[in-house]
């Protein structure tokens, strides 16, 4: 079988069975999800008429029919888009992940994009300058900046650049007496004022363990044999520093910068909260408080899919980056 | 022959050699400000379109000498002496006191190098035809001519060009990248090739084939080529002269014939001894005890003594200089006559049988 078509159904795979995951979670449970959303429907003052009908609008359940018949009815939802109602929004869910999600993946991919220019190029620097001190103070600033969780750095942040000196917004998306969005430069230009500070924290705090990671990565490529046969063979310092040492010392970072967007999009769960940023990390905050099950499930769905889909790119995109990784069927070698 | 202790030094070589390649005079290389030694006064010719075989055991010195052909020696070793290259025609060209660009031109297109371990001796994420046309471009040599002449090697090699070039590095089995770094250092077409263990991660018929090959290319583009290897037997079959390495510091060059029948130094004859032969019995092979010295604490006067089993005084005293067995082979050891006599090769019957034995070895 195709090996692109062989790995895109493993993608559907992964995400049927988190989907599957996601509903035994609601169903299954005793105790769980379920018996809380009917005790706090009941508390609330509902009808038991009425209960079943919410329950089963909100996580597209029918609690008296039989399991498989929930299942499917469940998973057909999913398919055609519909993750149900949220309870706390009273809004459907794909609605509010529709409007969140853009800026959660915002922060997520310029947070990840930021996090590795920065490793790269003062990884190789570093690694340039073994032994100096600049290198001494840089291991030193990254190892510092590694063990700082980074929502304590956030709360540094809001308290120094953001109340004291008030350069940075330590709240919201966008200003809020912005109109609407619409794309104007003015609305860009709000929407990167305001994500400053939530994607600062966070490439401040996570870039420390990738700079070290790509300082040894070059340090060790910087002793390879091929590279010392490359200055031999009279290469430009130039060529020997792109394509020998930086290509081969990106290498095996490639995996972990695909990986850590989904390790960005969870750690906006957190940052999100921290500055009223309304992405999808906030409204699973709110939905965890509230305990709007369908909410939380359904962001959970799309996170689990956003990091999947992640690693089947990075899968796919391999081969394009280390000719050693075959992707695709051909494995000629001779 | 007479008992002459003749303090040859580095007139041997220029005494034997009419015409030089390269003529290295006093190379020492240094760490720590001087406090190691990892090449130590070495002065060897190499003769045009010779293969000279340095032959010593791991930790001796060997790539350091390898490296000092081309003044490459790892930072941040001082590399001191003479090294003069003499082209084919034009004026000789003192190493060690070109500039930065002046050597980068040297290194490649006059003297080139073959690293142990050719897979590492790549680029992974390039293929095999960009390591060709980057070496090119980098000396300014027309790409289309030299991809001409990188085919034409390869093929004397017995590759397929168009296969190996085209494939990435890891696409290509050990013996395959081996002669696909040989065509590489040969591309720019030098007059010297330095093979650092060019075969060491080889199974042994590939060994043997690479070692073919070699002999055929030296012949064929009129190359010097210096062979170092840990190999002793190996070598043999190739090199026309044999130059044996210990602590840094050749301890006998002879002619690969008499060194093989009538070695003098105690370490050669030892080396000789050591080598694991399928026709004489397990018994018969005798390894050298005792490790070889470390670059620190060099043992005093002969750094062979606390293993040689004809030390006597003078060994522990003063260093031995070269002392003229022939007037092509040199040893450095005080005691090469009694070598000869005392320590008997496991193969002089055979050598006695065919008539091949040193006269001179017999007192």
């Amino acid at each position: 079988m195709n090996y692109y078509l062989r790995r895109f159904l493993r993608v559907i795979v992964t995400i049927w069975a988190v989907a599957t995951f996601t509903f035994a979670l609601i169903r299954l449970l005793p105790g769980g999800p379920l018996v809380q959303l009917r005790a706090q429907l009941i508390r609330s003052g509902a009808s038991p008429e009425r209960v079943e009908t919410l329950i089963q609008s909100y996580t597209k359940i029918q609690p008296d029919a039989p399991i498989y018949v929930q299942y499917f009815d469940y998973i057909t939802s999913l398919v055609q888009g519909d993750l149900g109602e949220s309870i706390s929004t009273g809004r459907s869910v794909g609605e509010v992940v529709g409007g969140a999600l853009p800026w959660t993946l915002w922060i997520a991919i310029a947070t990840t994009i930021l996090v590795f220019a920065l490793a790269i190029v003062w990884g190789a620097i570093m690694a340039y300058f073994e032994g100096s001190n600049f290198d001494l103070a840089s291991s030193s600033a990254s190892i510092l900046a590694a063990s700082m969780p980074f929502y304590v750095l956030a709360m540094l942040l809001i308290i120094i650049v953001g109340y004291e000196f008030g350069w940075f917004p330590t709240r919201f998306r966008i200003d809020p007496n912005l109109e609407a969005p619409v794309f104007s430069v003015a609305f860009v230009g709000s929407a990167l004022y305001h994500s400053v500070l939530p994607i600062a924290s966070m490439v401040l705090t996570g870039a420390g363990l990738q700079v070290l990671a790509m300082r040894g990565n070059s340090i060790s490529v910087l002793g390879k044999d091929f590279v010392t046969v490359a200055r031999l063979r009279g290469l430009s310092d130039r060529r020997i520093s792109i394509t020998y040492v930086a290509r081969n010392a990106i290498l095996p970072m490639y995996t972990s910068m695909l990986l850590s967007v989904g390790w960005y999009l969870g750690g906006t769960v957190i940052v999100e909260e921290i500055f009223t940023y309304r992405g999808i990390g906030y409204y699973m905050y709110e939905g965890l408080e509230s305990r709007d099950y369908p909410l939380m499930m359904g962001i959970f769905l799309i996170l689990t899919s956003t990091l999947v889909i992640g690693v089947f790119v990075a899968d796919l995109t391999y081969g394009l980056v280390d000719p050693r990784i075959q992707t695709g069927d051909q494995s000629e070698s001779f | 022959m007479a008992i002459e202790e003749v303090d040859a030094g580095s007139e041997l070589d220029e005494r034997s050699i009419v015409d030089p390649a390269i003529e290295i005079r006093n190379a020492k290389v240094t760490y720590d400000e001087g406090e190691s030694y990892v090449l130590d006064d070495v002065s060897i010719d190499l003769d045009r379109n010779e293969v000279l075989g340095v032959v010593g055991e791991s930790g001796s010195g060997k790539s350091m000498f390898a490296s000092s052909l081309l003044d490459s020696v790892p930072d941040p070793g001082v590399l001191t002496g003479r090294i003069t290259y003499h082209p084919r025609d034009g004026e000789p060209i003192e190493v060690l006191d070109l500039s930065k660009e002046e050597l980068r031109e040297l290194r490649w297109e006059e003297i080139s190098m073959v690293f142990q371990g050719a897979m590492s001796s790549f680029n992974p994420v390039l293929k095999v035809r960009t390591h060709f046309e980057e070496t090119l471009e980098a000396h300014d040599a027309n790409v289309a001519e030299g991809m001409d002449f990188a085919r034409e090697l390869l093929s004397d090699l017995y590759l397929d060009p168009d296969r190996v070039l085209d494939a990435y590095p890891h696409e290509l089995s050990g013996g395959m990248t081996q002669r696909a770094l040989i065509a590489l250092s040969m591309v720019l077409n030098p007059e010297v090739l330095v093979m650092d263990e060019p075969t060491a991660a080889l199974d042994l018929l590939m060994q043997r084939s690479i070692l073919q090959l070699l002999e055929d290319l030296q012949a064929k583009y009129d190359i010097s080529l210096v062979f170092i290897t840990h190999d002793l037997p190996l070598i043999a079959a190739l090199a026309d002269r044999m130059a044996i390495m210990y602590a840094f510091r050749f301890v006998e060059v002879a002619p690969t014939q008499d060194l093989v029948a009538n070695a003098a130094h105690p370490y050669t004859r030892m080396l000789l001894n050591s080598t694991p032969n399928l026709d004489a019995p397990l018994a018969e092979m005798k390894p050298i005890e005792g490790q070889s010295p470390a670059p620190i604490n060099l043992p005093s006067g002969c750094a062979f003594h606390p293993r040689c089993p004809l030390a006597e005084e003078q060994c522990m005293q003063s260093e031995p200089d070269y002392h003229d067995v022939s007037d092509r082979q040199g040893a450095r050891c005080f005691r090469w006559e009694a070598a000869q006599a005392q320590i008997l090769l496991n193969y002089e019957d055979m050598l006695e049988d065919r008539g091949t034995s040193g006269g001179d070895a017999d007192e």
